[in-house]
């Protein structure tokens, strides 16, 4: 499990730039550092959808060349946040998996707009959150609930070890 | 809440708002190389791999439209096959019926076309059966033909076909001539399936490998000038009375599948009717 959480938040992060590609859709790419964190954070709490945010977030920046500190927080905030309120939300239902990744997906474009704002990004919010976020979002949304769906049923086919 | 989780909240916060802020003002230019170090190599092999998978992925499904397409033009293949050969069969029966009912509408004679059914093609017996028979009045020893030359004769009649004996059958004799030398003779079938024209040696000491050989109508059976074969070799038997010569046959018994049956006079001659069988004409 540590191997699949160390290869989930350092190979996420550096091969979003390098593999998401591959999975473009009408030029659309979805995040899967942030689907990654996500789910490490529901499962692990906030510290470490903190932490696996941060890191992710981190590599993420400098393997995709931009400002290296930007994803690196709105993720760790993301990644906290989730991680925080995981417990009193009902996350094993795909109706709630969909929408709440869209709307995490959201919420951490526009944390990523504000921050970069502040150091004077120059992209208009609408052309963004029309052309970017939104369509990222609804990938996030269903490509996350694909991949939680996948890991429930890898679970359950897994044998289950006894304790004495 | 946890104290620690906020601290920790707090800490990444601030490390990340102050790697921005260094990096505004070009102080850390740097971090990103070191960031490199860990990064690059990482990527350089995610993104071989990545090639590879595609690669993988593209050859495969290349591989399937491929096989596809393969399976499709296979498909296609065997069905042009099947319709070219039937095409081609069609146009050569066409051929051969046209080629026959010219020769029976430029034949002097009463004849009726027959269909071949049946063969019997061993060593022993060689013949075929057309479906005339009884009840179209063909009689025994009607002389069958088509349009390359003499088949053979009718030896059973039956209601509803005959049997033919085909000039090859070990039984069958025709009186023949050579075309150019006006050598009278026999043509004899052989058991091995071939044909040998019977001469007498003094009267055939001109025959030559490419002669024309034809019915000679003597003996009413066969209407004059049939062709029979060509002279293939002359076997010269010294001083013996008779000479044999092997010929090949005018007609090819094997691919026969319609004939005409000369069902009227048969003394008339017939010769022009086939390329080469009148006396004089260039080979």
């Amino acid at each position: 499990m540590r191997t699949f959480v160390a290869v989930a938040i350092f190979g996420g992060g550096i091969a979003h730039a390098t593999l998401g590609p591959a999975l473009r859709i009408a030029d659309v790419a979805p995040d899967i550092p942030l689907i990654m964190v996500v789910l490490l954070a529901l499962r692990r709490g906030p510290e470490f959808g903190c932490g696996a945010g941060f890191v992710a977030g981190l590599l993420q920046d400098a393997a995709s060349g931009g400002l290296i500190g930007v994803q690196a927080l709105t993720k760790a905030l993301i990644g906290f946040a989730i991680g925080a309120l995981g417990g009193r939300l009902r996350v094993s239902q795909p109706l709630v998996q969909v929408p709440g990744l869209v709307l995490l997906t959201i919420a951490e474009g526009l944390s990523r707009f504000a921050l970069l704002k502040l150091f004077r990004f120059p992209a208009p919010f609408g052309e963004l959150m029309t052309y970017v976020v939104l369509p990222q979002a609804l990938y996030n949304g269903f490509l996350g609930a694909a991949l939680v769906l996948a890991l429930a049923w890898a679970e359950s086919t897994r044998p289950r070890t006894r304790t004495s | 809440m946890k104290i620690r989780a906020i601290v920790l909240l707090g800490t990444v916060a601030a490390v990340c708002l102050m790697l921005l802020t260094l990096q505004m003002r070009g102080s850390i230019a740097g971090a990103s190389d070191v960031l490199a170090v860990v990064t690059t190599p990482i990527q350089s092999v995610l993104a071989r791999v990545n090639r590879a998978t595609v690669g993988v992925w593209s050859t495969y499904r290349e591989w399937k439209n491929v096989r596809a397409e393969n399976r499709r033009l296979r498909e296609e293949a065997q069905r042009l096959r099947v319709e070219a050969l039937r095409v081609t069969e069609t146009v050569e029966e066409n051929q051969r019926l046209r080629r026959l009912l010219a020769l029976k509408e430029a034949m002097p004679l009463t004849t009726l076309s027959g269909e071949v059914i049946a063969r019997e093609w061993g060593g022993w017996v060689r013949s075929l059966t057309v479906n005339r028979g009884r009840a179209d009045h063909v009689s025994r020893l009607t002389a069958v033909i088509g349009p390359d030359g003499l088949i053979g004769r009718v030896v059973d009649v039956r209601p509803g076909a005959s049997i033919v004996q085909v000039l090859t059958d070990p039984a069958s004799t025709v009186g023949a001539v050579v075309v150019r030398t006006r050598t009278q003779g026999i043509v004899e079938g052989e058991p091995r399936g071939t044909l040998r024209f019977k001469y007498m040696a003094r009267e055939g000491s001109s025959i030559q490998v490419g002669d024309l050989v034809v019915t000679s109508g003597a003996g009413g059976l066969f209407p004059r000038g049939i062709p029979v074969g060509r002279v293939r070799a002359i076997d010269d038997r010294g001083s013996a009375l008779f000479h044999y010569a092997q010929l090949t046959p005018a007609v090819e018994f094997a691919r026969i599948d319609e004939v005409l049956l000369v069902v009227g006079e048969g003394s008339h001659d017939v010769a022009a009717l086939f390329p080469g069988a009148t006396p004089g004409a260039s080979d």
